[in-house]
């Protein structure tokens, strides 16, 4: 049992802390790339350096956003960007809309940052508002996001090559981020929108079935055949990638 | 139990631990066992990947262009600790 428990509690516990500290990388990252701007376009953001570089705590910085502030906001962009464009993009697979999503997300943002009542971590709120930005786009472009009839049974195909010969294409110690991230830039939009959301976002299958409009036993379907989906992709982008450097 | 019996309980043996059958036949198959370990593996690469995409400037300069636009943005206030 224990190879394959995987607890609730501590999926939990690794994606705060996981928010945690990619807010404080988002934060070092957005001080230094401000800090070492050229001349041109640090004129732009003197006042935002000022914010981000005088250590002002970001609570106070949603404060002053909340008041109007374009400094403040723009300092927002600055330690949000980041992840809200990495979002869109994984979930999307297309430059272009994620740039255009990232920009309606901080404009809802801006919109709607005076509703911001600090129940959960800002970075949170404001994560969740992007998914909502990326899938109501989806749903307008009419892209399956995940098919009504999905049950949580596997089908055949969805099955393992039963290749015994191929034991020796076991992924552990293979993947690199860019392996997974162009095999993800290969899945069916509804796979993998639920697999960014669940394996690397971190949320529960009953979020994921709330914001997508599904079951949770579809949402969970989906995330396997993903996975499984992935793991044939892998296996094939390795082997061609270890060619190509021959 | 078989590789099919093993294999049609995946996810729920993913999601939530097998039982003492399915970590028997675990323990005996290579084939499902490389399979759970690749897709386990799969999942914890995920979580490993970090938001370092960047948008291009492009993005910060529409957003600013569609607040003013808009009527949105107010002046710039520099004051009092800024």
């Amino acid at each position: 049992m224990s190879i394959l428990l995987q607890t609730e509690g501590l999926r939990v516990a690794n994606r705060k802390a996981a928010e945690d500290i990619q807010s404080s990388q988002a934060a070092t990252a957005a001080v230094t790339q401000l800090m070492s701007e050229p001349a041109g376009v640090a004129k732009r953001s003197l006042v935002t350096k000022k914010a981000l570089a005088t250590g002002i705590p970001e609570a106070e910085i949603i404060e002053r956003a909340k008041e109007g502030d374009g400094a403040c906001f723009e300092a927002l962009y600055s330690l949000h960007k980041r992840r809200v464009y990495s979002l869109c993009l994984r979930m999307t697979g297309n430059t272009a809309e994620a740039e255009d999503l990232t920009q309606e997300a901080f404009l809802q943002l801006y919109r709607k940052i005076a509703t911001f009542r600090g129940e959960s971590a800002f970075s949170t709120w404001l994560h969740r508002l992007s998914v909502n930005v990326v899938l109501m786009h989806l749903r307008k472009k009419g892209l399956p996001e995940v098919s009504l009839e999905e049950t949580l049974e596997p089908t055949e195909e969805d099955g393992p090559k039963k290749d015994i010969g191929a034991c020796d294409q076991v992924l552990a110690g293979s993947i690199d981020r860019v392996n997974l991230e162009r095999a993800m830039e290969s899945l069916p939009p509804g796979y993998r929108i639920i697999f960014v959301l669940h394996d690397i976002e971190g949320y529960e299958h009953n979020e994921i079935a709330e914001m997508m409009g599904c079951s949770i036993g579809n949402s969970k379907s989906q995330l396997h055949k993903a996975r499984m989906k992935l793991r044939d992709l892998l296996r094939v982008i390795r082997p061609m990638r270890a060619a190509g450097k021959k | 139990m078989n590789c099919a019996e093993f294999q049609r309980d995946l996810p729920l043996i993913i999601d939530t631990g097998g039982t003492e059958e399915q970590e028997d036949h675990l323990r005996s198959c290579e084939v499902c066992r490389d399979l759970v370990n690749d897709l386990r593996y799969i999942a914890e690469q995920a979580k490993l990947l970090i938001p370092m995409l960047e948008p291009s400037p492009k993005v910060w300069k529409g957003i600013e262009e569609k607040l003013k636009d808009q009527g949105l943005v107010k002046p710039v206030q520099v004051r009092r600790t800024l």
